[in-house]
């Protein structure tokens, strides 16, 4: 077995001197900020805690999000510019429009079962005393990664000829309700919904434990208090835990609505985008692996335009937020 | 605390219109409906994986002529061929290394530096604090792929090429986005008067920053780095990118070669996926215990 | 209090860029470039499994008698990888396998990325030991993208080859004689043998699911028509309305129509590739034929211990379409590894690679041919296999995948749906026509 040990002293070095380095950006720059005037120090002090943060994701993620656009309105060989050719391309091709077309359904189905079934167990786990093996239950499938998921719902998913022995579970089940076996994956009237299904199988743990954590939050003696008065659960999950919860539940759902634009590995593993599944992320895939890296670019700009308005939504909430406080 | 005040008491005024059949069925549900609701969910979730779990017991031969669940009965068949195949491949071990290598300082530099932006973000005020945001939050949506040669161009300019701290930097770039979102959202609903209350008693934004926001958090970073550690943890492509000629690889990358390129052998990917999602699992186990009610329980008086 | 945490904090932040300064001069140290010159040699493959156990029992000798580390990595992605590479100016493997995609080939060629095979082998004794069809353009010509040559040099080193369009049969349940032609094949009664249909067919393989199918299609049209109009077809030059290309398609759907394929449709689109001739050894057999590549022989002794190579199953070639004059084309795929940087390691390497013991090794293990012609075989499959090849006069590739590779999914994919639904065959290739024109797009 190799060891790299220059590896290692590397990855101890980085786990104990970024925080401390970290620590010490904060200690130093505020020592320095604090002995500087009033109104210089609330000018000077966001930017100092935010830089860090900002200054990564500019390096990281803006300067290629920049090329992205500029990308997206030249040709393939970057040479010549060719306005709005990709985005035309984009919207009036008959792939591309399917692809949106199963986006939108992903949008909204993906997102709202998710988050809702993120909240309702959520709620229901708070009650019992085995709560923590049941989020472990249903946390099981966030770690898994796509490549795995693929074989876990191939298994599932599964279809033998009609009166042979069904090897998948869920045929299995059809047949012992004496139905046909479904090919689950071909066929048109169920391929979308068996690929958002397994999409929501992975990703409810993922909800549950961020709301679940949220929903820690809310103090108990709140919660004491209203059952003392009287309230019942219904309503107190209706009119106190809910809102409580309303701008973690923002924050999920816009994280889900991003995700399933994003979704890209459970249907690239499934069914590689046949017989109508295809999404714009696998869309864009194709592209990319024929260096169409313009046509690519388009789509990129196209999703991150789309999402504005969802962030905008957010920063009202966190205003929102800010005020009441 | 006056607004949790306000809420308690449109509560207790709800309930003078609530009928008795909800009353009923409040009562309900500390019964037996909950927890069979509760069994129900649970086994729709865990069943397929189960179903992966044992069929990484099985002889492909087996697997392609009953469904896992045959295996409950005798003869049942259970073999470790998968898991043999999967150590016999050569390199595991020291790629499982690797894995945590690049997992465990990725995870703890982007945690960092998003718990302090998320801090200046959700409590201070500045000029372009909501570009900022948005910028930073909507870079959730940009592919990978368009990042890569950027990126690649950029770390070798500064001699970071095929080296792990590329790795790092780069999967804290692209997990940056979502943790200030999240920790922002999660920072910005502390209460304001244990800020305040520090404050007059001469703490410092560095103090309160790290001896009161930072423990009241723990929930939500403890769960962040569940999510932060499995992104990572189960990455292929930044590491193929970023690694690109190393001799060091991860346990992701290591594992493609378990299958010929045509897909035979694909029975031993079951038993590389259940060691793979092992060691996530564990550490969401172990985190588990931050996930308790009662940390800002107590702490607001008055 | 507060000044006792400042003083700490200044030793602590003092103590972490001491520690940040000692990791960047560490991780310097250990900054990979790619392997050392004369003694490792780093290479891609995109083998795995048993196909990459039999690349190290080929590099056991090489390395024993030369010292030679090769460090060997599995990347399924490495054409993404390596143009990403070129892009941005950083390490390339020493070796990989080429790029497919004749455009990427010839830009990377005149980048100087790739490197030829002349400047290192010895291109006579390569040319003449290896299957002609794999090193020789047709006509001579100075330009073959399809075997990577770019005037007149090589810049593909062929390795393995297989075979594929060969119908697989149960020997103890076929027990007639091999058909000539196609209508003779179509004519077989599959109850005369008692088995259920004619064929067995299976195009699941995960992201690349509809290739079988594909190489199906492409033995049809390569013998319904001359070999440049193939050529033309995989260039875009022939549009997929073409009267002959439809043709192709409707005598591809013979071989999956309900009344001829085992299990229906359905069962041929969701059943994975390598099982797709299990129906051949079941009672009652599911079906009498299979056509597939040589690497199937490996799928069937795997999923039925037991079944002999030659005693249980054998194959006979692709019946003939009825035009007799395209009879001597065939289809095949090979293996190939590029020389991206040179090294006096690497090129030790791929001089050993070229030569028959080497390649005798991989034969051994079974499962593939070797590019080189004189190589022995065991195996009486792989014995007559090596005969077709020798023996043909075009070895002509899989048309998609040398097409652009949104062109070969959507091909692909248009082949899974003409299968599922038959009816749809025209609206399916006016639409393979419209992205034809935008997949050869070159903006």
């Amino acid at each position: 077995m190799v060891i790299n040990v220059d590896q290692i002293i590397t990855a101890v070095v980085a786990i104990v001197a970024v925080p401390l380095v970290l620590l010490g950006y904060i200690y130093l720059g505020e020592s320095v900020i604090e002995r500087l005037g009033e109104r210089i120090q609330l000018w000077i002090r966001p930017y100092f805690w935010a830089l860090p943060a900002i200054g990564f994701a500019t390096v990281f993620m803006v300067y290629p999000l920049l090329r992205t656009v500029v990308i997206s309105f030249r040709n393939n060989a970057d040479d010549t510019w060719v306005g709005l050719n990709n985005y035309v391309y984009f919207f009036t091709f008959p792939d591309t429009l399917t692809s949106l077309r199963n986006s939108l359904f992903w949008l909204v189905f993906y997102t709202f079962f998710a988050v809702s079934l993120g909240l309702i167990i959520s709620i229901l786990l708070d009650r019992v005393r085995y709560e923590q093996a049941a989020k472990i239950a249903i946390f099981l499938p966030v770690p898994i990664s796509a490549v795995a998921a693929s074989i876990i719902w191939k298994f599932m998913f599964d279809y033998q000829p009609p009166g042979t022995t069904q090897t998948g579970t869920l045929n299995a089940l059809l047949g012992v309700a004496s139905q046909q076996p479904v090919a689950w994956l071909v066929n048109s009237t169920t391929n979308n919904a068996a690929l958002i299904f397994v999409g929501i199988w992975s990703i409810t743990g993922f909800c549950l434990v961020i709301i679940s954590a949220s929903l820690k939050a809310i103090s108990a003696e709140v919660l004491e208090a209203a059952r003392m008065d009287g309230a019942n659960e219904f309503r107190i999950i209706q009119l106190i835990v809910t809102p409580l919860l309303w701008p973690t539940i923002t924050v999920v759902g816009t994280t889900m609505i991003i995700n399933a634009l994003k979704t890209f590995d459970i249907v690239y593993v499934l069914t590689a985008g046949a017989y109508d599944t295809d999404v714009i992320a696998t869309q864009m895939f194709s592209q990319l692996e024929h260096n169409h890296n313009s046509r690519a670019a388009a789509v990129g700009v196209v999703l991150f335009v789309a999402i504005v308005p969802l962030l905008i939504v957010n920063i009202r909430r966190f205003q929102q937020q800010e005020e009441q406080r | 605390m006056s607004r949790v005040e306000a809420t308690t008491r449109q509560a207790t005024a709800g309930v003078g219109a609530a009928t008795g059949a909800l009353d009923r069925l409040g009562q309900n549900l500390q019964r037996l409906p909950l927890h069979l609701v509760i069994i129900i969910f649970c086994a729709i979730w865990i069943v397929p994986t189960i179903g992966m779990i044992i069929n990484s017991f099985r002889a492909v031969s087996d697997m392609g002529s009953a469904g896992w669940w045959t295996t409950l009965f005798p003869p049942h068949g259970f073999t470790f061929a998968s898991y043999q195949q999967v150590f016999n491949q050569e390199g595991v071990p020291s790629s499982i290394v690797t894995s945590i290598l690049i997992t465990i300082p990725a995870t703890v530099i982007q945690l960092a530096i998003a718990t302090m932006g998320a801090y200046a973000f959700a409590w201070m005020t500045f000029p372009g604090k909501n570009i900022f945001f948005i910028v930073i939050v909507g870079l959730m949506v940009v592919p990978i792929q368009m990042t890569l040669i950027p990126l690649l161009q950029l770390f070798k300019s500064v001699h970071l090429n095929g080296t792990i701290v590329s790795v790092w930097l780069a999967h804290s770039g692209f997990g940056l986005p979502f943790e200030v979102f999240l920790l922002r959202n999660y920072l910005g609903g502390l209460p304001r008067e244990i800020f305040e209350s520090a404050e007059v008693d001469g703490a410092g934004h560095a103090v309160r920053f790290l001896r009161i926001a930072v423990p009241m958090t723990i929930p939500a970073i403890a769960s962040l780095t569940i999510f932060v550690f499995l992104g990572v943890w189960n990455d292929l492509l930044v590491a193929l990118t970023f690694l690109g000629t190393s001799a060091n690889r991860p346990f992701t990358v290591v594992i493609t070669q378990l299958v010929t390129s045509l897909g035979g052998g694909w029975q031993f990917l079951t038993a590389a996926a259940v060691l793979q999602m092992s060691l996530p699992l564990a550490v969401f186990i172990f985190l588990q215990r931050y996930f308790v009610r009662g940390i800002t329980s107590g702490s607001v008086k008055g | 209090m507060a000044g006792v945490l400042s003083k700490l904090s200044s030793r602590a932040s003092a103590l972490g860029v001491g520690f940040l300064l000692v990791a960047a001069c560490t991780t310097g140290g250990s900054s990979n470039t790619g392997g050392a010159s004369s003694t490792d040699v780093t290479q891609w493959v995109a083998w795995g499994g048993q196909e990459l156990a039999a690349y190290r029992d080929v590099l056991k000798p090489f390395e024993a008698s030369t010292g030679i580390k090769v460090h060997l990595t599995t990347n399924r992605d490495s054409n993404n990888q390596i143009a990403n590479g070129i892009a941005a100016g950083t390490d390339l493997p020493d070796l990989a396998p080429g790029p497919t995609d004749p455009v990427q080939l010839k830009s990377w060629v005149s980048k100087g990325s790739l490197k030829s095979l002349e400047s290192f082998l010895d291109m006579g004794a390569y040319t003449g030991g290896t299957y002609p069809a794999l090193t020789t353009a047709p006509g001579g010509a100075s330009d073959d993208p399809y075997i990577g040559i770019i005037g007149g040099k090589h810049y593909l080193m062929m390795v393995k080859t297989q075979v594929k369009g060969l119908i697989w049969y149960n020997k103890k349940v076929f027990t007639g004689t091999a058909p000539k032609t196609f209508d003779e094949l179509l004519a077989i009664s599959p109850s005369q043998y008692g088995a259920q249909k004619l064929f067995c067919a299976a195009f699941e393989s995960g992201t690349a699911s509809g290739w079988p199918a594909s190489d199906q299609i492409d033995n049809i049209i390569m013998r319904q028509n001359d070999a440049t109009f193939y050529t033309n077809w995989i260039q875009g030059k022939v549009k997929f309305t073409d009267p002959q290309i439809k043709l192709g398609y409707q005598t591809f759907l013979k071989e999956v129509s309900a009344a001829n394929v085992y299990g229906g449709s359905n069962t041929v689109l969701t059943t994975n590739f390598g099982k797709a001739g299990d129906p051949l050894f079941k009672t009652p057999p599911g079906c009498l034929f299979l056509e597939q590549a040589t690497f199937i022989a490996n799928f069937f002794t795997q999923n039925f211990p037991g079944t002999k190579a030659g005693t249980d199953f054998d194959f006979f070639g692709h019946p003939s379409m009825g035009n007799s004059q395209f009879d001597g084309n065939i289809n095949g795929f090979y293996d190939n590894i590029s020389m991206y940087n040179d090294t006096p390691a690497a090129r030790k390497l791929m001089q050993y690679l070229a030569t028959a013991p080497a390649q005798q090794i991989w034969a051994n293990d079974g499962g593939t041919l070797g590019a080189i012609k004189s190589l022995t075989y065991t195996d009486p499959i792989f014995k007559r296999a090596a005969d077709v090849a020798g023996t043909a006069k075009n070895l002509l590739v899989t048309a998609g995948d040398f097409m652009p590779s949104d062109m070969q999914a959507a091909f692909w994919k248009s082949l899974l749906d003409v299968t599922r639904d038959p009816n749809s065959l025209d609206s399916v290739l006016s639409h393979l026509d419209a992205v034809q024109k935008a997949a050869y797009a070159t903006s």
